[in-house]
């Protein structure tokens, strides 16, 4: 006989204040099975949950319902305390009774009928529920890094250097991201470079630490503790073993004139390069796409220089299986795509560049060496207007949100032009200044008053050329007028947007994104770092757009995560999963197909002399997710999920 | 020489052959307009062979009659395109191995019936795929025309008619070659979804799980409409759902041995954004 007994919590008034919850527990205590039915202030509390134990233990209960919040909020904690109490937890189960009920009802009376169906209904339920065991998984001690910006390279050290093996895949030639890129970072005008590339050698020469440059992630399969991954090692054409790094081939290569990415189109670079001079690893790769050889059949001059014979153009792409126990997603962002901004000129001036190419035009490893130069003629401009906002907070351009850090280096640009080219005057068009963070107001202070950047309030509405000057249109607005100035060159603040692939690439791993292609938390509050999908987790600029500073905190709390999973060897899950009845599995492989998680084989069934008699379907419980598509697919009905079973669904809609 | 003459000499071939153990083809029926399948296992039963515009049933689902191909040997059978579909479904959700199937092939219309050429059920992918290019311009059924202009008020109130008749033989359920499962779901009554008596709900919840078992897999053969004894017009249901898919999914039952069942497979390109 079941002996159910059910615990009714006001949740303080959120619940109280509509549903009668003492009437509720005289309702239900009549029903058949309850032993025993009370209401009480908040039963997640200390006393409340003792008060739970207490009961299970006097009245010898065989399964509790606590009529409460969201399962997602307290299951946990009541089937604790069950379990403490001697109940196999999962004879516990929730009613929820407070947002399925009383946050959306008005009226107490049909608040409280319905609080009493959706509570019976559960009774029914539990009446069926069956004791389970977890299941324990084994997990891989080896994480995942994906992105070798430096979020990537941050979460990878700490993983590491905590004494757990890190595989860091980085699809392009070399380490660094966009932080490689920039010239002098705020707020401390610190060189970029300067601080990057040592921690870019050191993550290139751990030992724990195994460097996949070059290469994609392709496939993820598996789940927390046990990834399968895919990944593509894409051809250099350049074999990195035995090549030294001496850059002969890069010197000789006679097709010179290709527009280096990594400067943002101002530089030159050849077909075989590094992009830059401190690459990690810093050995050429060949650029298929404009490489004569490839394209003309003709040249070779790479191989001919090479004294280690380390070129090889029949080099194919190669695809490496590894097994990982958990995976940081640290793929970054883009700046977004200027040419939406017609009305700017940007690809139509020469001298209207992005925020990127001052990065690369002020740095001292740029294509002028750091001097600010305008790519037009070469010559240093004099007056420079920066648009703050260029795509950002433009719900018009599709970008609603702020990019958070465009306010802090448009700062930085005026500071590092005052400094480098004396006299300079430059404009800021800004919407706001917003400039939290430690030393971040005083930042810009300083860029207005020590380094004498005008700032105007107010949009731009055109630029063009005349009399070889770039026209700037705009209004400000403090003063209500329309103002027009004369500028050698027009910096934009573009946008930061999510990598262009990634949605695709989302998909590819499993993870939830946002309108834009942001990577999802898991709670913006609660769980920042974890992506919905247990066992990956985010860092960095694919979730938001983020600083430096924002991008290494949230690397290192997702390293941190990683390392607590990774402090024991065996993980426990949830014995949600499905069975199959072997019987009348009709080995149609539908649910084969369907199941999002691999985790359905194909069994043979033989007799007694091996012959194969049947073939059916074989659910892996240490791969089933416990998502129960299979279950809902079954056309001969043959599937079941623990905890879940249709016994148990169809009592608790029966119970309604 | 008549067509059934040709059939019944390459019959008698293959029999003799070894080729097939068994051939399944069509004999005269109780009435003049009928016929009945017929098993013919020596060249000499080849006699009774009957091949004309009245051969209209899909003989598929014979051949996942337990143990038949068990033993790995051929078997002949007599399929017009419809039929050759239900082979490459069968094939696709592993019920049988295409390579024992041979199929002797027709097509036709209520007068006379013409051979197709081809002998597995990937040699008429060609005529197959010409059917999927034309089943947007087919006539219509101008019944179905007529349902789709009502509310759906009277919509249900049509269908609840119709299945008020319906008597839970599951004739149509036995006609059909795609329900090939041991137990249907409609046999499992722990719980009992679907209930068993033919009552108002029970005849809804049993007509709506057959419509969506099959969407899909249906080829239209007709099977189950002809085995109705109370006459529910269920090539409507079968017709609608086989549009749906097919405009939706792009996905027409029995393309190839190897098509993915349409309500299992997830494509990325998928547009339903909610999906991971
Ligand atoms: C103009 C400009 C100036 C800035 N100035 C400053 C500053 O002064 N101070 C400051 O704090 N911040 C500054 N920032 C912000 C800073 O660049 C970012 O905070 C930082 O680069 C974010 O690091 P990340 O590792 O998340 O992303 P990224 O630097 O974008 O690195 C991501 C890496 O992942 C790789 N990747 C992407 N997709 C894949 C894939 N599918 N597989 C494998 N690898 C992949 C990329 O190739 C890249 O190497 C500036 C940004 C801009 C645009
Ligand atoms: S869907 Fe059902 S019948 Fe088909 S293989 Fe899976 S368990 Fe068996
Ligand atoms: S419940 Fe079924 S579909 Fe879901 S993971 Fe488990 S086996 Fe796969
Ligand atoms: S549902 Fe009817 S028409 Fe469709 S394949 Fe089955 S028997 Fe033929
Ligand atoms: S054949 Fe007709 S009466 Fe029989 S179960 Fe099917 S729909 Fe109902």
């Amino acid at each position: 006989m079941a002996k159910i007994g059910v615990f009714i919590c006001h949740c303080g008034e959120n619940i109280g204040a509509k549903v009668d919850c003492t009437k509720l527990a005289a309702t239900l205590g009549e029903h058949p099975g309850v032993a025993i039915a009370v209401d009480y202030k908040y039963f997640c509390s200390d006393p409340g949950q003792e008060s739970v134990k207490k009961a299970i233990r006097d009245n010898n209960l065989t399964g509790v319902v606590v009529a409460a919040c969201s399962p997602r909020m307290h299951e946990a904690t009541f089937r604790k305390a069950c379990a403490e109490a001697g109940l196999n937890p999962y004879m516990c189960e929730i009613a929820n009774i407070r947002e399925q009920c009383s946050w959306v009802h008005n009226d107490p009376v049909q608040a409280t009928e319905k609080a009493a169906d959706i509570t019976r209904s559960m009774v029914e339920k539990v009446k069926r529920n069956n004791n389970l065991q977890p299941i324990e998984v084994p997990v891989t001690r080896r994480a995942l890094v994906i992105g070798g910006g430096i979020a990537g390279i941050q979460a990878a050290l700490d993983i590491a250097n905590a004494g757990q093996e890190v595989v860091l895949v980085e699809r392009e030639p070399t380490l660094g991201g966009h932080m490689a890129q920039l010239s002098e970072t705020f707020p401390t005008l610190d060189c970029s470079q300067c601080i990057m590339t040592p921690r870019m050698v050191e993550a290139a020469q751990h030992p724990k630490i195994r460097l996949l440059t070059y290469a994609e992630v392709v496939g993820v399969d598996g789940y927390i503790g046990n990834f399968h991954v895919k990944v593509k090692m894409k051809a250099r054409y350049v074999d990195t073993e035995s090549c030294t790094g001496c850059g002969d081939c890069i010197t000789k290569c006679p097709n010179k004139k290709i527009l280096s990415e990594f400067d943002c189109g101002l530089g030159k670079r050849p077909a075989i390069y590094t992009p830059f001079a401190q690459s990690v690893p810093n050995k050429p790769i060949i650029d298929k796409a404009n490489c004569t050889y490839f394209k003309n059949g003709k040249c070779k001059v790479c191989v001919k220089v090479c004294q280690l014979n380390s070129i090889n153009f029949e080099m194919q792409d190669e695809f490496i299986d590894l097994e990982i126990g958990a995976i940081v997603v640290a793929t970054g962002f883009q700046v977004q795509d200027n040419s939406v901004y017609g009305e700017y000129g940007y690809g139509k001036y020469k001298d209207v560049i992005n925020g990127l190419q001052f990065e690369r035009l002020a740095s001292a490893s740029g294509p002028t060496s750091g001097k600010i130069l305008r790519p037009s003629d070469g010559k240093e401009p004099e007056t420079v207007v920066f648009i703050q906002c260029a795509g950002s907070r433009d719900p018009s351009k599709g970008v609603r949100y702020c990019s958070k850090i465009c306010c802090m280096y448009t700062a930085k640009h005026a500071m590092l032009y005052a400094h480098k080219v004396h006299g300079g005057k430059s404009n800021i068009f800004y919407m706001d200044i917003r400039a939290a963070g430690k030393g971040y107001d005083e930042f810009t202070r300083r860029a207005i008053e020590e380094d004498e950047a005008s700032y105007l309030r107010g949009r731009v509405s055109k630029v063009w050329e005349e009399n070889g000057k770039l026209m700037v249109r705009g209004v400000d607005t403090l003063l209500g007028i329309p103002v027009v100035i004369a500028a050698d060159m027009v910096v934009l603040a573009t946008a930061m947007v999510p990598q262009p692939d990634a949605k695709d690439f989302a998909k590819t791993i499993g993870i939830g994104y946002d309108e834009y292609g942001f990577f999802n938390e898991a709670h913006l509050k609660l769980r920042p770092v974890e992506s919905s999908t247990a066992g990956i987790f985010l860092a960095g600029a694919c979730q938001s757009p983020k600083d430096i500073p924002d991008s290494v905190a949230q690397a290192s709390a997702s390293a941190s995560k990683i390392l607590a999973l990774f402090s024991k060897e065996k993980l426990e899950r949830e014995p949600v999963v499905a069975t199959n009845n072997e019987a009348t599995c009709a080995g149609c492989w539908g649910c084969v197909l369907a199941c999002p998680y691999n985790a359905i084989e194909k069994k043979d069934i033989v007799d007694r002399s091996g012959k194969v008699i049947k073939r059916v379907a074989s659910v892996n419980p240490g791969l089933c997710q416990g998502c129960g598509t299979c279950v809902t697919f079954c056309r001969s009905n043959s599937l079941d999920l623990a905890g879940f079973t249709e016994k148990q669904i169809f009592a608790e809609v029966m119970g309604l | 020489m008549s067509i059934q003459e040709q059939y019944k000499k390459r019959v008698r071939e293959l029999l003799s052959s070894g080729a097939v153990k068994m051939v399944i083809g069509y004999q005269a029926g109780t009435t003049a307009d009928r016929r009945r399948p017929l098993f013919i296992r020596t060249p000499e039963e080849a006699e009774k062979l009957v091949l004309d515009s009245a051969c209209i049933a899909n003989l598929s689902g014979y051949l996942v009659t337990e143990g038949l191909l068990s033993d790995e040997k051929s078997v002949g059978i007599f399929l017009r395109p419809d039929g050759i579909r239900s082979i490459n479904i069968l094939a696709a959700e592993a019920q049988l191995n295409p390579e024992q199937v041979v199929i002797l092939g027709f097509d036709g219309n209520d007068k006379e019936v013409t051979a197709l050429q081809g002998e597995k059920a990937r040699d008429f992918s060609a005529i197959i795929a010409s059917i999927k290019e034309h089943a947007p311009e087919a006539p219509r059924n101008p019944q179905l025309e007529q349902i789709e202009k009502m509310s759906p008020k009277e919509r249900f109130a049509f269908w609840q008619a119709e299945f008020s008749r319906c008597i839970k033989c599951y004739a149509c359920r036995q006609a059909c070659p795609m329900c090939y499962c041991r137990r249907c779901i409609v046999d499992s009554n722990q719980p009992q979804w679907v209930n068993t008596s033919s009552h108002t709900l029970g005849n809804l919840e049993w007509n709506v799980v057959r419509a969506f078992h099959l969407s899909g897999r249906c080829v239209g053969c007709g099977n189950c409409d002809r085995a109705c004894p109370v006459n529910i017009p269920l090539r409507l249901i079968n017709a609608k759902m086989a549009g749906e898919v097919l405009g939706a999914f792009d996905h027409f039952a029995g393309m190839s041995e190897t098509q993915e069942p349409v309500l299992a497979s997830f494509k990325k390109d998928d547009s339903e954004t909610f999906i991971l």
